[in-house]
């Protein structure tokens, strides 16, 4: 019978501390009188025949769940708040990375584009894991004490403020709209570099914007603050409604409007003395640029375009 | 339909059934193997597996009282249906009553249509 006593260790040492005792006594019960009956049906058993009842049984490890299933980090119930809880958290995390790594990027003399890609990319990823963590382990203690936020009412709703089955671009993904939050609030602090520079930084710069195009991105400000409030606007609507595409519209063709005299309006770029040995490579960064922002006024031009649609669509 | 939908299925339609046979069964008092003895005899063949923990769930719900007793020189765990059970077992056996009358004419029918089916299939092949 030290088969038995083994196989009833190992199912406790499965159980919780409180459990075993219990769980373990009553499993031990249950196998004696199993391996009895069988004893009656064929005789002697040997140990061969216990070890083989015994596996039957299942592996300790599944007995012991089968008793005490082993509970889920977050209840089924909260997974839905918790992935859009982890939606909001990763999209905010993005932005205020966007806003740290453009500001040491700006700060940074020698503005190589590669590098401020990978420190945001870096930087985001090991604000994400903390986070991830922080944000499942703060569901996990909540469920550990009884709550289920998931259970929570929220807010009232009615059918009748659902929106149409047949409009499916109506409800509007986070991940839009954080790309468009972050993108604005980059753009802001690009064009208001001179205020957070200090005057040695600013003219170790190999190539910053010409006057011109500085004075006119500094006067479209307005409009790309208009976009961050849009943004959080559609945060809290999350359904596209007339006066959201409206709104859209209007701040997606001013940005195509304004890209494209942009990119007319040079020269926009200028460099520092070092540089001017070696003009060709500086042209060649204009006509870059100039090239750059014209298909960047397609992405807007085509929002408007697509925003038209949908509004008649409502209609 | 596959096996292993057809176990699944099988698994979902048994579960809710099997706490209403415990809780049946343990009208008379019973230990863990002779409850399953008794299952296994009239009919219902439910592993060790899942009727010993949900035996013990059930008492500890308060739907079975338990004590241990020495018998045959060995301990057992007794199990008996609490005052809580035996109300409770009374409206899950007007439930299942209910259940069964709705859904013998649907099964009676389902199975006429597919006899009828059967039918003309091997009127078609002959």
């Amino acid at each position: 019978m030290e088969l038995v006593e083994r196989y009833v260790a190992a199912v406790q040492r499965e159980l919780p501390e409180d459990k075993r005792q219990e769980i373990g006594r009553e499993l031990n019960a249950n196998i004696m009188d199993q391996l009895d009956a069988l004893k009656e049906q064929q005789g002697q058993l040997s140990e061969d025949d216990i070890a083989a009842a015994l596996k039957q049984m299942g592996r300790p490890r599944v007995v012991a769940y089968q008793f005490v299933p082993p509970k889920a980090l977050v209840a089924v119930e909260d997974m839905p708040l918790l992935k859009h809880t982890l939606y909001m958290v990763l999209g905010v995390l993005f932005v205020l990375q966007v806003i740290g790594a453009t500001t040491h990027w700006i700060g940074s003399s020698d503005g190589n584009l590669i590098r401020f890609l990978l420190q945001l990319a870096a930087g985001f990823m090991e604000d994400a894991c903390f986070a991830f963590t922080a944000v499942v382990l703060s569901f996990a203690a909540l469920n550990g004490t009884g709550h289920k936020l998931g259970n929570c009412q929220g807010k009232d709703w009615s059918p009748k403020d659902l929106p149409r089955a047949d409009l499916g671009w109506q409800h509007i993904h986070l991940s839009d709209i954080f790309t468009d939050l972050a993108t604005c609030i980059f753009l802001l602090i690009v064009i208001w570099y001179p205020l957070w520079m200090n005057p040695a930084e600013f003219a170790a710069r190999s190539v910053t914007f010409t006057d011109t195009a500085l004075l006119m991105l500094q006067w479209f400000s307005p409009v790309i603050v208009f976009s961050v409030l849009l943004s959080l606007w559609q945060l809290q609507q999350r359904i596209w409604n007339r006066s959201l595409l409206l709104s859209s519209i209007a701040v997606n063709a001013a940005f195509t409007l304004f890209l494209v005299v942009l990119a007319l309006s040079g020269p926009l770029l200028q460099a520092g003395p070092a540089e001017l040995n070696s003009l060709f490579s500086v042209m060649q960064l204009e006509k870059s640029f100039t090239y750059g922002l014209l298909i960047t006024a397609c992405f807007p031009g085509y929002e408007v375009v697509r925003d038209l649609i949908r509004l008649r669509q409502f209609s | 339909m596959t096996s292993s939908q057809l176990d699944k299925m099988r698994l979902e339609l048994r579960r809710g059934v099997l706490v209403l046979a415990v809780l049946a069964s343990l009208k008379q008092p019973h230990y863990g193997y002779s409850l399953r003895k008794q299952l296994q005899d009239r009919g219902i063949d439910i592993d060790e597996g899942t009727l010993y923990p949900l035996v013990r769930r059930l008492a500890e719900q308060g739907l079975l009282d338990s004590e241990w007793q020495q018998a045959e020189g060995r301990e057992r765990r007794y199990y008996l249906l609490s005052e809580h059970g035996k109300a409770l077992l009374l409206q899950l056996t007007d439930e299942w009553q209910q259940l069964n009358s709705a859904l013998t004419p649907l099964l009676a029918e389902s199975e006429a249509l597919s006899q009828s089916l059967e039918l003309t299939q091997s009127g078609e092949t002959e």
